[in-house]
């Protein structure tokens, strides 16, 4: 394995565990999803470079095309938590609790 | 200049750590930030000067933007910072959960290094940028994919 990936797969777990033991807000648990799309990114963006095809190029292209879909829809959730309960605190999603 | 590269990756891996430490969203920002400006000089240093162009215009200039005014909506009475414990106690046991990890799988003894690419001769051809024009000539059915999958979230947003 060289460093590149040992980078980029540290920042993607690390990202995975700041999603998994988010704390208050909705809206940092949409940043760690961002950073787990950057660091896909960057691991897709290298394949063309070890693997010398150019047409794997476009794979990370489209990749950062629905994680801006992802991010929108995300947003969009955000907003419509703070317009119901005037914060986007992630406790008052209590609907499903038992 | 091989130091470089690998701060690079050091601040890459270390921005994704300053965001998994949730602190408040304001902060959070900032180590996506600076994660994503780090991949976008490491793409750079490998090469793919188109890709890393992309991350920077598309990625930073786009979707944090939107990101960073809907952090408006999220505001905190009183921030915390990196320097609170809460964050610093998430941090450190992130950072030490996936450094034990690495240790123990032994990773550290199989680093190798990894090449570049810009082409050869003189009718050379640089990967990337031939690669996103397959985007526009084999690869339209991608492009009408992901037009339409993007109007599609037009209308789940409006809605």
């Amino acid at each position: 394995m060289s460093h590149l990936h040992l980078s980029f797969y540290s920042a993607f777990i690390l990202s995975s565990l700041g999603l998994a033991f988010h704390r208050t807000h909705l809206i940092s648990a949409l940043l760690c999803l961002e950073s787990m799309m950057l660091s896909m990114y960057v691991a897709l963006a290298m394949w063309p470079i070890q693997m010398q095809s150019p047409s794997s190029t476009i794979i990370p292209i489209i990749m950062l095309t629905f994680s801006a879909c992802e991010a929108g829809t995300g947003l969009a959730l955000l907003v419509a938590s703070t317009r119901t309960h005037g914060s986007d605190y992630l406790h008052n999603f209590n609907l499903l609790r038992c | 200049m091989m130091e470089f590269v690998l701060f690079l990756g050091l601040f890459f891996a270390l921005g994704g750590l300053a965001v998994a430490s949730n602190p408040s969203p304001y902060y959070g920002v900032v180590g996506l930030v600076v994660a994503a400006i780090a991949g976008g000089g490491w793409l750079v240093s490998l090469g793919v000067s188109f890709v890393s162009l992309m991350l920077v215009m598309v990625y930073l200039g786009g979707m944090l933007v939107v990101f960073v005014y809907s952090v408006s909506l999220a505001a905190d009475p009183y921030p915390e910072t990196w320097t609170d414990w809460g964050v610093v106690g998430y941090g450190f046991g992130m950072g030490l959960v996936v450094m034990v990890g690495l240790v123990v799988s032994g990773v550290f003894g199989l680093l190798t290094d990894v090449g570049t690419v810009n082409g050869a001769g003189l009718l050379s051809v640089r990967v990337d940028f031939s690669g996103a024009a397959v985007l526009y000539s084999e690869g339209a059915g991608f492009l009408l994919i992901g037009g339409w999958g993007l109007l599609l979230t037009l209308f789940v947003v409006l809605e």
